[in-house]
């Protein structure tokens, strides 16, 4: 279900780990607002702060008392069943696509991300995903481009040319 | 005579009303769609609405404001992306219904009750606005801040089965919403030197990452998992579901009203205050919360289109913007040679009533396009996942573009979408984080303004609290929730209570 991840009596591989990590982040993030303006004035810049990043230490260390007295989940692996290959991949691809997205312009990087996702995840032929990645595109961007006039990346492709060509072909 | 002869305006002239049908139409679709927001659409139609007839003008830019509020429980019910701040709440007990097949019904329930909601605020704006307002200007800093304190608490219900799980990620939200420079005095918090962190984290971004790209990296652990088919069959909803839930949407609309005419609040934070509501009357709920209780879907959809009505009532009676879309407005309205405020209902009353007019116009119109898409709609949730999750990961990452126009929100809706996939995975509920993101500057000025008013000093906040009424009794709720948590009264009131 979407908010309430249900909490299981087992600890699951890595989650000591990444409990530790929060604890470590909260310490640091606790350094980082007294740095504002130390434990000097309630109305402070740094005081509500402060107030937040404490709670955050407190519950990080509640948390990672509490996983640490769980037993660690028997059969279950980290590579398989919390961060699955398929996962991995995708989060790789989401990450090129983000750095490429303002290098090679919003067409050529989504068509790309679009077409290598849907191969890969949904796996029909060449001309099914080709199909569908070819609609997809074209809503998001009629939608986002055209009407709403939202300025997308152009990258190497010469949108605005494009655009104002079609546009005095219609005038 | 003159009142209701301007009050019907728009609905007898064919122009008028077919510009409210449209921007109803169109504000749905622009409130469904993450990262296109409402007060976006409104700045865009002012560009090209100045110079047109004010009437026309407004009719377009209302039917945006109401059908874009509605339209964001689309996404969040249907891909668990609410396409608004305001639909937060919404996502957390829509989504699941939508994993039941049940999106139809959630949308149709949805719909009635985003309408009910809407018509209690245009109600009260008719009948209350003077008073409403004058009420709300006279809330102080350190009311604003208990408001965000009883807020924050929602924490509590939003948290599962570990509460330190959920005071850990609420805590986080806050931090979250303080990084920047600081509007009270500009010192730069948490921005590690970055220019770029110097207006903060927009908080779509966070929504977008933590909600839409955690659960579709989520659903790839069940890509063999079969579609869920929908049932469509029934859209409007049964006399008697609205029979039975009518009573709560009209307290969580009256929640709305109230917080939505609170300058500075809007419908993200009447929604959530109502879902909290929702969560505390509702003793025994068919469906836990969160697992796709009806409650817990309706109370924030009635609440946020309520708000609508609150936030235009400080608006035309004191000239003070309820909401960011409602401070547009003022803008639009200028342009156009009015100047809203106590002047706007003496010497120009005709606005008041043609708008009052109009927002119930638009309003209907949300009910017929409401009821209307819903098939078409509930089909996306039936689209193979293969293809589904690559267009949610190109919606979220164009929507995030889209906020600012910048890559940076982009990165930061990828970093909580990765944090958030973690945090799903070992048990910490992400609504909290988008809770403290939501409530932090709220809280965080409004205790240093309350703190600065009273010199420092701790102790005369709170003697002052308890002899202001509506302070002690803000005061007092948080204090009655907060005892209500705590084991001794679950002890010696719950026997009594089940006896």
């Amino acid at each position: 279900m979407s908010s309430h991840p249900p909490l299981v009596q087992t600890r699951k591989p890595g989650e000591s780990s990444f409990c530790f990590l929060l604890v470590m982040g909260s310490l640091y993030l606790f350094w980082q607002a007294y740095k504002i303006s130390g434990f000097s004035e309630l109305s402070s810049p740094g005081a509500f702060p402060l107030a937040a990043s404490a709670t955050m230490v407190l519950a990080s260390c509640i948390v990672f008392i509490n996983t640490l007295k769980r037993p660690a989940a028997e059969g279950v692996r980290f590579v398989y069943h919390c961060f699955p290959p398929i996962v991995a991949t995708i989060m790789a691809l989401i990450l090129i696509y983000s750095v490429v997205l303002e290098s090679l312009g919003f067409i050529l990087s989504s068509f790309a991300f679009l077409f290598i996702t849907i191969q890969f995840l949904y796996r029909r032929s060449v001309l099914t995903t080709l199909s569908i990645t070819l609609l997809a595109l074209v809503v998001v961007y009629t939608v986002f481009r055209l009407v709403f006039q939202v300025v997308l990346p152009e990258g190497i492709v010469p949108e605005r040319e494009i655009l104002s060509s079609i546009k005095s072909l219609w005038r | 005579m003159d009142a209701l002869h301007y009050f019907a305006m728009s609905w007898l002239s064919p122009e008028l009303l077919a510009l409210t049908a449209l921007g109803t139409f169109l504000g749905i679709y622009v409130g469904a769609i993450p990262g296109l927001s409402v007060t976006m659409a409104v700045s865009i139609l002012i560009s090209f609405t100045f110079s047109w007839d004010v009437n026309y003008a407004l009719c377009l830019m209302v039917g945006v404001y109401m059908g874009g509020v509605y339209g964001g429980s689309r996404t969040a019910i249907l891909l668990n992306i609410p396409g608004a701040p305001s639909a937060i709440a919404t996502a957390l007990d829509g989504y699941p219904l939508a994993k039941k097949g049940l999106a139809g019904e959630a949308i149709g329930l949805s719909t009635v009750m985003s309408v009910v909601g809407g018509f209690v605020g245009i109600i009260v704006l008719a009948i209350a606005a003077p008073p409403i307002s004058e009420f709300a200007i006279t809330f102080q800093p350190r009311d604003y801040m208990l408001l965000g304190i009883l807020g924050i608490m929602l924490v509590g219900s939003l948290s599962g089965s570990s509460l330190a799980r959920g005071i850990f990620a609420g805590a986080l939200g806050l931090l979250i919403g303080t990084v920047g420079l600081d509007p009270m005095t500009a010192e730069e918090r948490f921005t590690f030197g970055v220019v770029e962190l110097w207006d903060g984290i927009n908080p779509v971004a966070v929504m977008i990452g933590m909600f839409g790209i955690s659960e579709a990296l989520h659903q790839l652990h069940h890509m063999n998992k079969a579609v869920v088919k929908q049932k469509i069959s029934r859209i409007i909803p049964k006399w008697s579901d609205v029979k039975k839930y009518m009573p709560l949407s009209l307290q969580t609309s009256f929640i709305g009203v109230i917080v939505g005419a609170l300058p500075g609040t809007g419908g993200d934070i009447a929604a959530l205050m109502a879902y909290d509501h929702a969560k505390r009357v509702t003793k025994n709920p068919k469906v836990p919360f969160g697992e796709g209780a009806k409650e817990g879907l309706i109370a924030p959809e009635a609440a946020n289109n309520a708000a609508v009505g609150g936030a235009y009532i400080p608006m035309l009676t004191l000239g003070i913007p309820g909401d960011a879309v409602t401070a547009v407005f003022i803008g639009a309205l200028f342009i156009h040679g009015l100047n809203p405020g106590p002047l706007l209902l003496i010497e120009q009353p005709h606005m008041f009533w043609f708008t009052v007019g109009n927002l119930t116009l638009a309003n209907i119109f949300v009910l017929i396009f409401g009821l209307t898409g819903i098939r078409l709609f509930s089909k996306i949730v039936e689209c193979p996942k293969g293809v589904l999750i690559p267009l949610i990961f190109l919606l979220s990452i164009v929507g995030a573009y889209a906020i600012n126009n910048a890559i940076t929100d982009i990165w930061w809706m990828l970093a909580f979408g990765v944090f958030g996939y973690f945090m799903r995975l070992y048990g910490f509920p992400v609504g909290p984080v988008i809770l403290g993101v939501i409530l932090s500057s709220l809280t965080d000025e409004n205790w240093r303004r309350a703190i600065l008013t009273e010199r420092g000093s701790v102790s005369d906040l709170f003697i002052n609290m308890l002899q202001s009424p509506l302070s002690a009794v803000l005061f007092s709720v948080i204090v009655l929730i907060l005892v209500s948590k705590t084991p001794i009264w679950k002890k010696v009131f719950k026997p009594k209570i089940k006896s």
